[in-house]
């Protein structure tokens, strides 16, 4: 869906707030490229003044972040995003909450639609529920992780450190490697680096990998070595404790013998190769420490630095879209 | 005993092939003649109906039909369920024994058939529960069920998984001559299932259910029943491959018959596209090969008759995220229209189309009706098959009113339904 008519300068990082077609940001999928390239650039300027007062464009806005499941780095994240241009933030952590008491999604929904909220950030370990919220909520919705299906944002600070890292995402070999089929993260980076015209690889055991998943434009390798070949960018996905030991992968020891990434594997790797991994990590399963700490090659901590930023485009475009 | 005669009617009876405009007259409940051209002048009749043209055909057998009456009547109650059936143009319907109490012994059917025929409406068939609380384990007293009026056997919404269970129960069944109804999915595939598997669920991240795990049940059974012999029936069947292996069966002599429903044949999974969850049912909708497979199975015969496969839903359970959202939906009001769209579409004949809604769930099930012969019950419908409407869940007889068919225009529409040669619908 690519909305004709934009000139560069509206759309550019300078240029004030990125105009988006949609109210919500709910996944990248659909998402065209005009609008995720001006994201990166307004992106690409909040990381360049981290502490300059560039937009009060939050100002009197209120921005709740409501967490179905767990999380430190992507509730930080948009908090300190939403702070950084002014505007007020309310967490909520499930834990101890109405919902514990059994309170479903959408009447948690309309208590807080009543206290009118601006921005509605969500995470939920159900897919499609962020999608679902914005049904019912006047606020403009954005999507922090839902069940399998997308990470919008993750996607946004992903190519934001690549950017910056790389100065260009397409013609970029990008290898994404691990749990695929229980990955938001995944999906989410499927689309937009796939939208910006990178080369993709998915090295996955075959029972983590979702089914025709190739009709996404990209390519699946089974063997890891063969599958980060010449890579420029060896991103690597959490494996989720429950599924180390059992019918998906027959234990810890094997799954990082064959799909673990070493200092050896990387090797294999573009000479030049850079390491991500969206975190949290999990030491001597997917990754080892020596890469993972690597400041040459490992972008894990840049990451969570752009992730501020990525944040910080996304919240100043609904409220502008708001307006 | 009063004598109607309903004149100026297009007749139409597969059974007896039958279809053209002509004349039926019934007395005391009973079909007495029914014969196409003007009728002869008979002092005997005392009531004329005049049909303006519309179709007479048998009345619907809905052969798969969930009650929440008893247990959970406040989703529907069992007189709205039987009213929303006759205006769907359903004389019969055959109910699951997944109600609470479960119905696995002989009073609880009694109570059910009881009920309803104080009711009045439609007739109402129980099956029993093949097992113990539908638990799978243990066998239901199926003898005294059948002696009870039970019209065959069913674990309702999930396979029997004990092959030795399974054996017995097809074994026990055939004693007692009754159809054993099968809803065939291996849940160790499926148990996490969200969705039907493919590109559709891997986009959406909704856990896929493998379609092979209609099949394995499938397969399995067959090799049971070529030991056994029972009258064995697959029910809301909904893959290709499944199909195939009912229509590789019944080529080679086994007493084999299958059942589906509107949402298989039209509309495939990419209609979940949007998290919608009336289109969450079970079993999932399918790839647009399995549908495609479907109306080829209906065609020639493969798939035998079409149920309604209604289940009454809370409106709670589908204001939920896709996942936990409970599958189902309302489906006796629109089935007829649904089923015409085949018709409309030139896919299906529409002998084919009424012998799947009648003469077929009732030789299946081995009960009354299906047929307009004189000497038989008059369980009839006068329908207009051209007449469009626009299907709105709101406007629905039925308590539940979660369709997936919400706002798809349909044409056929039910004027009037008899049963026992008594009007139980008729559209003002």
């Amino acid at each position: 869906m690519i909305k004709q008519g934009f000139t560069s300068n509206q759309l550019s990082g300078d240029g004030g707030p990125v105009a988006l077609t949609s109210r919500h940001i709910l996944g990248m999928e659909g998402m065209s490229p005009i609008e995720i390239r001006a994201l990166l650039d307004r992106g690409h300027m909040f990381a360049d003044n981290p502490h300059d007062s560039i937009s009060d464009a939050l100002r009197g806005k209120t921005i709740i972040n409501l967490f179905y499941e767990s999380s430190t780095r992507t509730r930080v994240s948009f908090e300190l995003a939403a702070k950084r241009l002014g505007g007020s933030v309310l967490n909520i952590a499930v834990a101890g909450s109405s919902v514990k008491k059994g309170e479903t999604l959408l009447d948690t929904a309309t208590t807080l639609n009543a206290m009118h909220p601006d921005i509605l950030v969500v995470r939920h370990n159900c897919s499609g529920a962020a999608l679902l919220l914005s049904q019912y909520v006047d606020a403009a919705v954005i999507n922090a992780g839902d069940g399998r299906h997308e990470h919008p944002t993750q996607a946004l600070l992903d190519a934001l450190t690549i950017r910056r890292r790389i100065g260009r995402i397409e013609g970029l070999k990008i290898a994404i490697c691990g749990d695929i089929a229980n990955s938001r993260v995944a999906r989410s980076n499927i689309h937009l680096l796939g939208t910006l015209g990178a080369e993709l690889r998915l090295v996955c055991p075959v029972t983590l990998l979702p089914a025709d998943i190739e009709n996404m434009g990209v390519s699946v390798f089974t063997d890891f070595e063969a599958g980060i070949k010449g890579c420029d960018i060896v991103m690597m996905l959490r494996l989720q404790t429950e599924r180390m030991a059992g019918t998906e992968t027959p234990s810890q020891r094997e799954y990082f013998n064959l799909f673990g990434l070493d200092s050896g594997k990387l090797m294999r790797a573009a000479p030049n190769a850079l390491v991500m991994h969206p975190g949290p990590m999990n030491r001597g399963v997917e990754i080892d420490s020596g890469t993972a700490d690597d400041v040459e090659k490992s972008l894990i901590r840049t990451q969570v630095e752009m992730g501020v930023a990525a944040r910080m485009a996304c919240l100043e475009a609904l409220i502008a879209r708001s307006q | 005993m009063t004598a109607t005669r309903f004149l100026n009617a297009h007749l139409f009876d597969p059974s007896q092939s039958i279809d053209g405009l002509g004349y039926m007259d019934i007395t005391g409940g009973v079909i007495t003649a029914i014969n196409l051209g003007t009728p002869p002048k008979d002092r005997t009749i005392e009531r004329v109906i005049d049909c303006k043209k519309a179709m007479l055909a048998p009345g619907i057998i809905d052969m798969r039909v969930q009650s929440a009456d008893p247990g959970s009547e406040h989703l529907e109650s069992l007189p709205t369920l039987l009213a929303a059936a006759a205006t769907g143009g359903i004389t019969a319907l055959a109910c699951l024994p997944n109600t609470s109490p479960v119905i696995d012994e002989a009073t609880t059917i009694d109570s059910l058939c009881l009920r309803a025929s104080r009711i009045g409406g439609p007739r109402l068939y129980a099956y029993g529960a093949a097992t113990k609380a539908l638990a799978g384990n243990e066998m239901a007293e199926l003898g005294l069920m059948a002696e009870a009026g039970a019209v065959g056997f069913t674990n309702c919404t999930s396979s029997i998984h004990d092959s030795l269970v399974m054996r017995r129960l097809l074994a026990y069944s055939h004693m007692l001559n009754k159809p054993f109804i099968q809803h065939c999915e291996d849940r160790a595939l499926t148990h996490e299932g969200e969705m039907n598997e493919g590109e559709t669920s891997t986009r959406l991240g909704l856990i896929g259910s493998p379609s092979e795990a209609e099949v394995i049940i499938i397969d399995r059974d067959l090799h049971l029943l070529r030991r056994t012999k029972a009258r064995y029936h697959v029910a809301h069947i909904s893959t290709r491959a499944g199909i195939d292996a009912v229509r590789k069966a019944k080529n080679e002599g086994l007493t084999v018959t299958a059942d589906t429903s509107p949402p298989y044949f039209l509309l495939n999974e990419l209609a979940v596209s949007t998290y919608n969850t009336a289109f969450k049912l079970s079993p999932p909708l399918r790839s647009e090969d399995d549908r495609k497979a479907v109306i080829e199975g209906l065609a020639d015969g493969t798939i035998d008759a079409i149920s309604s496969d209604h289940m009454p839903v809370d409106r709670d359970a589908k204001m939920q995220p896709f996942g936990p959202a409970q599958p189902g939906a309302s489906a006796v009001d629109t089935l007829l229209a649904l089923c015409l769209t085949l018709v409309h579409q030139g896919q299906i004949s529409m002998t084919r189309m009424i012998e799947s809604l009648s003469m077929a769930p009732a030789s299946i099930l081995d009960i009354e009706g299906g047929t307009l012969r004189p000497g038989g019950a008059a369980d009839f419908i006068l329908f207009r098959p051209q007449s469009s409407w626009i299907i709105a869940g709101a406007n629905f007889i039925s308590d539940s009113r979660i369709t997936p068919f919400e706002s798809h225009p349909v044409q056929g529409l039910v004027d009037a339904t008899y049963v026992n040669g008594l009007a139980v619908f008729t559209r003002d």
